[in-house]
């Protein structure tokens, strides 16, 4: 018979949560929005004996825009993201991949800590949140962490959250007229749909055509969302034109090919990352020139 | 890049259990002391809307509006057996078996006005719209309640039943009549295919559809809209991933079936054209309704990227190994 949950709490604010973690360390599970933890539990793969109720706390679901920084609370829902007022007018790739998220019901329970914390390889929010290098803060009773996403996510639904902490927040910077993001997801159907493939893209340029900076992240590419790490170095400092495409693409078959050699998906996602890319591009591209339209025109 | 392409798909499907199969529909229709009549049959309503089309069907026979008519399915203790909601079959069988059915009972309430008038010849008495006449003198005039007095303590009843005409087919020549009736249909889709991803879009889809006779024309468009929906989660996306024996795909977040957001409106036409051995013409069209999607929709994608699918669901993943696959042959043929 499946172990019972003795204990549920409802935590009124960050410092009971903290507390209560702190109590219970291993024995404890966090629920926010429920949509993965309650099916692993109807399943019988985690049965933690304590679940700590942190959905109803605002001061950790607020999405707070400042001068240079975004901060996403960790409870913030999708569809919180979705129709927040900075994602409809900048950054909209992060509204998009919000509005990828399976069914209106789950998006309205869902989060984004959640789906962080989580760490699904086809998790939607952590491609764009990895090309916008978001750090994530961690806090505990004892300290507070602040760590790159990148390195936060080890692995298939690993993470380095240790046991009495609570992810609290999500940053990351705003971007410039000359930045931009985009984000393709490929899934089978057009809603309800796991990603067969994401990839998010941000991009910097110079005046000369030049690619300054880039950086992207993949979903369903391997085992865990994941910065491409030789992807960026391959592209950086290089010119924007018709042939960079053509070797962006060659290059991701090849490291696709490499990654995924012996499963059976690898001859599919060859093909289908490039697509991607092209679309996730693009995307980026455009969100550049929007910017750029934006801070002329508030002039 | 993203391609469009248009196909066709059409196709005959022979209603019933065929080959031969005792294929049949039994009904009874009862005149109740109070006048109502109530159509006892072993249909199953699952959702096609057999209630409806057999209550109309009796109604039309008996000359009734439908709210005067009665209708009682399912209870096994209390109706004759009309087989099974399949093989698209109720509609003609036992559509057939429920207006023979209340042609009986028809005949029997003419019968019986015919012996209380001393008329010798019943087909002199005439039925509209719950009264019963004398052709020859219209003071005489009856209620079916009247009717039913007439006959005491005794019932009323018309049963009857409908056996579909096929044969099994001649092993050594081929031949024979495997199926009665035919149903004819045919699918336009429009396709935009995404080269880059293989993802199949639906743009625009035209259903046609041969009835024999609308008993309910909105049923049938209800029919339409879910054969096209199956259809497409058939050819686009159901793959239940049979693995050494074991389904692996064994849950609807696995195994998927298309949404709303999947499916563009689908234009329908309603052919009629009335199939003389059917009920007023009425063809059952449960199954035909999906069968044309499928090689529509892989004729469109032919039509928009020139690739041939074999297997089908054609998800991303098949059609966007192939279309490389093609692009890689034409390149070393220096096409």
């Amino acid at each position: 018979m499946r172990d019972l949950v003795q204990n549920v709490y409802q935590a009124k604010d960050t410092d009971s949560i903290l507390n209560l973690l702190d109590q219970y360390q291993d024995e404890a599970k966090i629920v926010a929005g429920g949509t993965d933890l309650i099916i692993q539990m109807r399943e019988g793969n985690v049965s933690p004996p304590v679940l700590i109720d942190i959905s109803s706390i605002l001061e950790i679901r607020e999405i707070k825009e400042e001068k240079n920084t975004i901060e996403l609370g960790s409870t913030a829902t999708f569809t919180d993201i979705e129709k927040h007022v900075f994602f409809n007018h900048s950054l909209s790739a992060i509204a998009k991949a919000a509005r990828s998220i399976g069914s209106p019901q789950i998006r309205n329970r869902a989060t984004v800590g959640g789906n962080i914390c989580n760490a699904s390889p086809a998790a939607d929010m952590l491609p764009p949140l990895l090309a916008m290098d978001a750090m994530v803060v961690l806090k505990s009773k004892q300290q507070t962490r602040v760590l790159p996403l990148s390195e936060f996510i080890t692995g298939k639904e690993e993470t380095l959250l240790k046991s009495n902490e609570l992810l609290e927040k999500i940053r990351f910077q705003k971007l410039n007229p000359n930045e931009g993001l985009g984000f393709s997801k490929l899934g089978v159907r057009n809603a309800l749909a796991i990603a067969r493939l994401s990839l998010a893209v941000y991009v910097e340029w110079d005046e000369n055509d030049m690619c300054q900076n880039v950086r992207i992240a993949s979903g369903a590419l391997g085992i865990k969302a994941q910065r491409e790490w030789d992807v960026e170095r391959f592209m950086k400092g290089k010119c924007l034109n018709n042939s960079l495409f053509a070797e962006v693409a060659a290059f991701l078959e090849e490291s696709t090919m490499k990654r995924l050699a012996g499963r059976s998906t690898m001859n599919f996602k060859r093909y289908a990352v490039q697509g991607v890319f092209k679309q996730a591009l693009d995307e980026a591209l455009e969100d550049m020139e929007r910017r750029m339209i934006y801070e002329k025109g508030s002039f | 890049m993203k391609k469009r392409g248009k196909g066709i798909g059409c196709t005959f499907y022979g209603t019933g259990y065929g080959n031969g199969f005792p294929d049949v529909s039994r009904a009874r229709v009862q005149l109740e002391k109070d006048g109502a009549v109530t159509v006892y049959v072993g249909a199953t309503e699952v959702g096609q809307g057999a209630k409806t089309v057999l209550s109309q069907i009796a109604a039309e026979a008996l000359g009734l509006s439908m709210v005067e008519v009665n209708f009682v399915c399912e209870n096994t203790d209390e109706t004759p057996d009309a087989g099974t909601a399949a093989a698209s079959r109720q509609t003609y069988n036992t559509g057939n078996a429920v207006k023979r059915t209340s042609e009986a009972l028809i005949r029997k309430i003419k019968i019986l006005a015919a012996k209380h008038w001393q008329e010798e010849d019943f087909q002199r008495i005439l039925i509209d719209s719950g009264k019963v006449f004398h052709t020859n003198d219209h003071n005489k005039t009856l209620s079916f309640k009247e009717v039913a007095l007439l006959a005491g303590e005794l019932k009323i009843t018309g049963e009857d039943s409908f056996t579909a005409m096929t044969t099994q087919l001649d092993d050594e020549t081929g031949q024979g009549n495997p199926y009665w009736p035919y149903t004819f249909n045919v699918y336009g889709i429009e396709v935009e295919v995404d080269t880059d991803t293989g993802k199949v879009n639906i743009v625009k889809a035209v259903c046609a559809q041969d009835v024999g006779r609308a008993v309910n024309p909105k049923l049938i468009e209800g029919q339409m809209d879910g054969g096209f929906a199956m259809g497409l989660g058939y050819v686009l996306m159901e793959d239940i991933n049979l693995n050494e024996g074991k389904i692996k795909h064994d849950r609807f977040s696995n195994y998927l079936i298309p949404t709303s957001m999947d499916i563009p409106d689908l234009e329908k036409m309603i052919i009629e054209s009335p199939e003389s051995t059917a009920p007023y013409g009425a063809k059952g069209i449960g199954e035909p309704v999906m069968l044309g999607v499928a090689p529509a929709v892989l004729n469109a994608i032919y039509d928009a990227v020139g690739v041939r699918m074999t297997t089908i669901p054609v998800t991303p993943d098949n059609l966007l190994v192939a279309i490389k696959e093609m692009d890689r042959k034409e390149q070393l043929h220096g096409k």
